[in-house]
């Protein structure tokens, strides 16, 4: 106890005195990766005591991100109802000259590949785009027509405002699927041949103050290249399962192309990547320990996109380690793994806010209200009935392969149906075998089935959404879809017919 | 080493054309990827630049049609070095260095046979683009 009373050690520090040093010029500022190794070498004691601050980043695809622009009154003043910029329809909440850019909203021209996320880009680039709105005309708002070309010098006011943005961590996404699937986790290969995965682990905000201590309403943080500020909890938000995320924003003039990239997911559409970074300040032993976490203690569940429901089965559990080694193990495999955001541009999040902190540049700010730990995140409360393949499946006709093709013939003709499936002693699908199959044979004089069964079969799963299955379908060109269980075992069949007397019935 | 890419019909792909053209012509004749049915297929093969002419004689005598695949290219500036890419290639010709840069490598990829990645990119920096076609037009 005496010894302690000679030699005063302070247990905590404020944010005001992190400012006094940065304004003296001695602040100590280390990235997350710097920090995690320091706590290694020397201990969370002496990590403590030598750093102020910590800083973070990350850089990916946000699509719950936008931009509010005020373009001004033309004369005569038109109170908007639609309007385009550069072909992106843009959303009109407000009065009369508000708008909304979504990240997601697609060009009606070039639907896919140019968005909202784009348009937030070009502008923020310093380019030109061309607006065309119009209305219904109001006594005060006479114009009914609007055409013009703005710049971001034109607006009077371009901020980002962004409701969910860097979450803490996400999904790595395989495909289970015979075909290739294109998500917004990017191109998934058939049969899991690849995997993705998004999310900057050890290097995230939210990963190195889990228990929102300094992040909340108020922070001042990195966004897109300039500062910007949280001003919430972002939708979804749930910081009990490690899934918090943020609402932000900042002045979108000042930001930068670099860290503010419009993006385009093949068939899935547009979004934009966004750069954010937060610096943690060291106000305790707790948060030089916290920010110490290592991509090997940070864990995501390998979830089969494969599967088109909302809860997807999860094939394993991964670390953000083995995520960025660029291999993930599922079972007996080794499945080579992509990253969706960058993790270069998360370090250099990390680097730039480091130097403006550093230079003098940056202040933090402490919150002025926490973040909410306990919120939950629902799934949607559902008033109708949805219908799966399972409810409109027949019963299969099966034959084998050694079926000749005039005993398949005849069947066809007692059982009225226009698919055999072909199974093997098992009861496992090999084939299938159609009408005009069977027809062309006898025309041919072809007797045995092996010479005319398709092998390359589409399938469906008893628990998919009719919607999907039917969806194959047409992207196929083909009238029926045995159904089979996780073994290739034939449950059913699902064909056009039946699908066409479900809508039928609606 | 110049790529060329070769397509066999249903009549075509029966017979040995490749071994013979290796035999008569005692070129080393490297086959990058194959997809060859019954039907008939499609080779990507490379060969010495000197050789290309003859080479490109001897398939079209023997009815086979050549052409010069496209290459993929990317372009720096518009990468985010996200490395969504990486995974899908299936010659390993994109990886990530230390700094996580995605770095490409021309002489492993195998063109638009392939394209596996080109759809992948968010940034739209990865394209198919023509190769020098000019020794293969004057060999007609």
């Amino acid at each position: 106890m005496e010894e302690k009373a000679l030699k005063p050690q302070k247990n905590t520090r404020t944010i005001e005195e992190i400012n006094q040093k940065i304004r003296n010029g001695d602040v100590q500022v280390l990235t997350a990766e710097e920090m995690k190794k320091l706590v290694e070498s020397s201990g969370v004691e002496v990590a403590f005591r030598e750093v102020d601050v910590v800083t973070t980043g990350t850089f990916g695809a946000m699509c719950s991100s936008g931009a509010i622009v005020n373009i001004g009154h033309p004369d005569p003043p038109i109170k908007l109802e639609n309007a385009w910029m550069n072909d992106v329809p843009i959303c009109h909440p407000g009065a009369a000259v508000d708008l909304y850019i979504g990240a997601s909203a697609m060009s009606t021209t070039q639907p896919y590949e140019y968005g909202g996320g784009h348009l937030i880009e070009d502008l923020v680039a310093g380019k030109e785009v061309e607006l065309k709105a119009n209305s219904y005309g109001t006594d005060c708002y006479p114009r009914t027509q609007v055409k013009t070309n703005l710049t971001k010098d034109d607006l009077n006011q371009f901020y980002l405002l962004n409701f969910r943005n860097c979450y803490q961590h996400y999904n790595c996404a395989v495909n289970s699927r015979d075909e290739t699937i294109y998500t917004y986790m990017g191109k998934l290969l058939p049969r899991m041949r690849n995997a993705t995965f998004s999310g900057a682990g050890e290097l995230n905000p939210l990963m190195n103050d889990p228990d929102y201590e300094t992040i909340g309403i108020g922070t001042r943080i990195f966004l897109g290249g300039t500062q910007g500020y949280v001003i919430g909890e972002g939708t979804q938000h749930e910081a009990s399962s490690l899934n918090g995320t943020l609402m932000v924003r900042g002045n979108a003039k000042k930001m930068s192309p670099e860290f503010l990239r419009g993006a385009a997911f093949t068939r899935y559409g547009t979004t934009l990547y966004v750069g954010l970074g937060i610096p943690i300040p060291i106000l305790n032993e707790g948060l030089a320990r916290k920010t110490a976490i290592r991509d090997e203690e940070i864990f995501t569940n390998v979830v089969d996109y494969g599967v088109p429901r909302r809860d997807r089965p999860k094939l394993a559990r991964v670390s953000y380690k083995e995520l960025k080694s660029g291999g993930v193990t599922v079972g007996d495999r080794r499945i080579r793994v992509s990253s969706l955001s960058s993790l270069k541009k998360a370090r250099k999040i990390a680097g730039t806010l480091k130097d403006w902190i550093v230079q003098g540049e940056f202040f933090l700010s402490a919150p002025v209200e926490r973040l909410p730990l306990d919120g939950v995140f629902k799934s949607m409360k559902q008033t109708e009935a949805i219908v799966f393949v399972v409810n409109v499946m027949q019963k299969a006709v099966t034959c084998r392969e050694t079926d000749a093709v005039s005993a398949i013939a005849k069947r066809i003709v007692t059982k009225s149906v226009n698919h055999i499936v072909v199974v093997d002693e098992q009861g496992k699908l090999t084939g299938i075998v159609t009408s005009w199959d069977i027809t062309r044979a006898l025309a041919e004089g072809k007797d045995a089935l092996a010479e005319i069964v398709t092998r390359h079969v589409f399938t469906a799963k008893p628990d998919e959404p009719l919607e999907t299955a039917s969806k194959r379908l047409a992207q196929h060109n083909i009238s029926a879809l045995p159904v089979i269980d996780n073994k290739n075992k034939v449950l059913g069949i699902v064909t056009s017919e039946d699908i066409s007397k479900q809508l039928g019935r609606k | 080493m110049v790529r060329i890419l070769l397509k066999f019909s249903e009549q075509t792909v029966e017979q040995p054309i490749v071994s013979q053209i290796i035999l008569d012509l005692k070129v080393p004749l490297n086959i990058l990827t194959a997809y060859v049915n019954s039907k008939g297929g499609e080779v990507l093969a490379e060969i010495p630049d000197e050789a290309l002419e003859k080479v490109v004689a001897a398939f079209r005598m023997r009815n086979v049609t050549v052409s010069l695949p496209k290459l993929i290219e990317v372009d720096t500036e518009k990468c985010i070095s996200c490395g969504s890419c990486v995974a899908l290639c299936p010659v390993e010709a994109i990886t990530l260095d230390e700094e996580y840069s995605v770095v490409f490598d021309k002489e492993k990829c195998v063109g638009s046979t392939c394209s596996a990645c080109v759809d992948a990119c968010p940034a739209r920096a990865i394209k198919s683009v023509k190769q020098n076609n000019h020794e293969l037009h004057s060999s007609r």
